[in-house]
């Protein structure tokens, strides 16, 4: 390891280069690499080697026990012909729009709301990041009973005099059911990130707004929203990593049921991931997961590039303003994610 | 200063330690026995919660009994994950336990690697044959003839109906009359027509219609893919549970709710579905669905007949350090008295019919109206039929079952949705080299 990290340091300060190369100056770096090796020894063994070997796997067939067989391109031929899949990548795009939007948009007011109240903003913030930690799997039984034929959801649509919505049992009813659930768990989170954008606007500024006659809307929309881009767009990002990734809430609502309702009435509620479950964990063909899990690191990294470009045009206006850009924060949400 | 440098070199060595102990595990992955047990006093055993007598686990843990020096320690596995833990452990050739649970899908799974276990035979299992249902006994066995498997429970299949609404619909209504008057699929159906038609608040005949498909398809010796690795799916056998699945959703005698959601116990407590088609290990399930109908049920044969739907088999890998004394301890942990114990302890339906006599298992269930469950189960498995299951089974059933919940749920046009499900099972399974 010290040796891949020697070459920049000798390049950038040519002082160093005599030192580095007498062995007490190699030997400097080994304590500090030392200290951090846990991270990157276990990162090697549970990051790196299982996403190197999965690309391996995709060529091959391999029911986990057994030995593989080389398929070549075999595995992604069959991938792009299967109905399933691309019916899962539609679905995961649709449930993606349908809880990413309007989440945001949700986070975005509470943000602004938890920014102006004075009184329990400690409580309150902790109350709306709770459903972050809570588990899933717990929470999809209530889930469960809220959107039941005679459950808690339809009381309400009846409530108001609507007609009650197969919640489960429709392409909709499944589709925003499932929307509801990550909008439920990531509303807070993201609402705490627009907070901490919120704060690091001036309060002159808010001020300025008032003393013009700005009233709370066009407050949010015409002070707060501009400044806050960077942090939007970081919010945009992160949430699309995420939801393309889409597998618990699916997975465990429609877990109850026998075989063959993976994905629920329609396979409406198959996502990307949870096919690829399906597929190598229930059904033992891990090369086709494996393929199935580059391709979504394919789309994935599609719109990433696209984000990337939103992100470089805004970091010339942080540059400008003096606060820290999109590209940064990425990097910081990047490392502490692992991926 | 002193101090610093000291916590700073204690910081340091910690990390080191950190990663040494990552190092050494993972050198223990080319440990040369293989089996999770190694270097200890006992042999290890997976398990899922309630797949096995905890008081019998408990007793083999002190020492197996008649088996000097024989200690069996059992880990639980969380349901779900045993299936890949097994895998991932015989893949990585390392910290295999000794011996297994497997469930009567998981079983099959494993004939592609059928030499990851040991073939039982070998250890004398012909010798104990006789204490075990035939059919059980049978599916034991890899299509190539290496016994893989031991008996662990049964799962025989019953008509769960209630005497109450039959009663009310003037339907025949005590167990031998159901019975001889619901001899057939086609009767069923007649009687959940009166049911519909007499019976009151309307009661719907099943819950879903998977139900009754898995039932009829359970009847038949052969089901979606045949010892020769061929799809036989698109065949008559399928085609008829297909069809009369969509038959009760034509009469409208299904009332479209999956098992095991808030809606089923719903409808269940509130009398809205009149019978389950389903295994014994249903019944804890269905009292504590719907305890308020304590009384009102009953049990009797299944429409042409009873058939087995799930249990499961313990296994012994082929990491196992002491065959002949798991193998011992299987024969003990499963005998005709254990197997008894089981039931009485965990409800776990013997596969040793010689416990079906035994007067502890003839207890009146107040649930079913002071009936003995056995006097229909015990029959029951004693005559099912023998099952071939494929490894692909699950790949292959799959989308029959989820275009069938499309045709209830969805309204989907029955044809259309036979010939989607054939199609999708042909392309999925010839990847995995059925034809």
């Amino acid at each position: 390891m010290a040796t891949v990290l020697d070459p920049p340091t000798e390049e950038r300060i040519p002082v160093r280069r005599k030192r580095s190369t007498t062995p007490g100056g190699r030997r400097r770096h080994i304590p500090p690499l030392l200290a951090i090796s846990p991270f990157y020894v276990l990162f090697a063994v549970f990051g790196t080697f299982p996403v190197v070997y999965s690309l391996y796997l995709s060529f091959q067939d391999w029911d986990g026990i057994g030995s593989m067989r080389f398929v070549g391109l075999q595995q992604y031929g069959w991938l792009l012909r299967d109905p399933v899949f691309w019916h899962s990548v539609l679905n995961t795009f649709e449930i993606w729009f349908l809880s990413t939007v309007p989440m945001l948009f949700l986070a975005l007011v509470l943000a602004f709301l938890l920014h102006s109240q004075v009184r329990f903003t400690g409580a309150l913030r902790v109350a709306y990041f709770i459903p972050n930690v809570t588990s899933m799997v717990a929470m999809t039984v209530v889930f469960g009973s809220v959107f039941a034929q005679a459950g808690l959801a339809n009381a309400v649509l009846r409530a108001v005099g609507l007609d009650g919505i197969g919640w489960l049992s429709s392409e909709w009813g499944i589709k925003s059911s499932v929307s509801l659930m990550i909008i439920w768990r990531w509303v807070g989170y993201n609402a705490l990130i627009f907070l901490a954008g919120l704060q690091a606007i001036p309060t002159e500024h808010f001020e300025a707004a008032r003393v013009d006659g700005a009233n709370s809307w066009q407050t949010l929309f015409r002070v707060v929203l501009p400044q806050l881009r960077p942090v939007v767009l970081f919010a945009a990002v992160t949430s699309t990593i995420n939801g393309l990734q889409i597998f618990t809430e699916s997975q465990v609502l429609f877990q109850s049921t026998d075989v063959g309702t993976t994905g629920g009435p329609g396979q409406e509620g198959m996502t990307i991931v949870l096919y690829l479950w399906q597929k190598a964990f229930k059904e033992h063909q891990f090369g086709y997961g494996a393929a199935m899990g580059w391709l979504l690191f394919a789309i994935i990294a599609i719109f990433t590039i696209i984000n990337w470009r939103l992100v470089s045009g805004s970091d010339r206006d942080d540059d400008r303003h003096g606060r820290p850009g999109l590209a940064g924060m990425l990097r910081r949400k990047g490392a502490r994610n692992g991926r | 200063m002193e101090h610093r440098t000291m916590s700073r070199r204690r910081f340091l060595g910690a990390s080191l330690g950190g990663a040494g102990v990552t190092l050494l595990g993972l050198a223990g992955c080319g440990a040369p026995s293989g089996s999770a047990s190694a270097g200890s006093d006992h042999l290890s055993l997976w398990y899922w919660k309630g797949a096995l007598s905890d008081k019998l686990l408990a007793t083999a843990e002190r020492g197996v009994p008649g088996v000097a020096g024989l200690k069996v320690r059992g880990s639980q596995i969380p349901d779900g994950d045993i299936d890949s833990k097994v895998r991932t452990s015989l893949a990585a050739r390392a910290y295999v336990p000794d011996i297994t649970v497997a469930n009567s899908d998981n079983l099959a799974t494993f004939f592609p690697d059928e030499d990851e276990f040991l073939d039982l035979r070998s250890l004398g299992a012909e010798s104990v044959r006789e204490r075990y249902l035939d059919w059980k006994w049978k599916s034991c066995f890899t299509p190539s003839g290496r016994m893989i498997g031991f008996p662990l429970d049964a799962g025989p299949t019953a008509l769960y109906y209630r005497r109450d609404l039959f009663q009310e619909a003037g339907l025949a209504h005590e167990p031998r009359d159901v019975a001889e008057e619901i001899p057939s699929w086609e009767r069923f159906i007649a009687a959940g027509r009166t049911l519909r038609a007499k019976g009151p608040g309307k009661p719907y005949l099943v819950s879903n219609i998977g139900n009754v498909f898995q039932q009829v398809l359970l009847q038949s010796p052969r089901q979606f893919v045949d010892e020769d690795n061929r799809f036989i799916g698109d065949q008559r056998h399928v085609r008829r549970a297909w069809d009369l699945s969509v038959e009760l959703l034509r009469q409208r005698l299904s009332a479209g709710i999956t098992d095991g959601t808030p809606d089923f116990n719903a409808a269940m407590s509130r009398g809205r579905v009149a019978t389950m088609t389903t295994a014994v290990w249903a019944i804890n399930g269905l009292k504590d669905s719907a305890p308020r109908t304590s009384g009102r049920w009953r049990l009797t044969t299944m429409p042409d007949g009873p058939a087995n739907y799930g249990g499961s088999y313990v296994t012994l890998t082929r990491y196992c350090r002491d065959p002949e004394a798991a193998f011992a301890f299987l024969t003990w942990l499963l005998s005709p008295a254990n197997q008894l114990e089981s039931y009485q302890e965990m409800a776990l339906f013997p596969t040793t019919p010689a416990a079906y006599a035994d007067p502890a298992m003839h207890r009146p269930d107040p649930f079913f109206g002071g009936q003995q469950p056995i006097d229909v189960f015990g029959p029951a498995a004693q005559k099912a039929p023998v099952n071939y299951f494929s490894p692909y089974e699950e790949t292959a059933n799959t989308p029959f079952f989820q275009e069938l919940t499309n045709v209830e749920m969805l309204g989907k046009d029955p044809d259309r949705a036979w010939r989607d499900a054939v199609n999708t099972a042909e392309t999925t399974l010839s990847r995995v080299g059925v034809s």
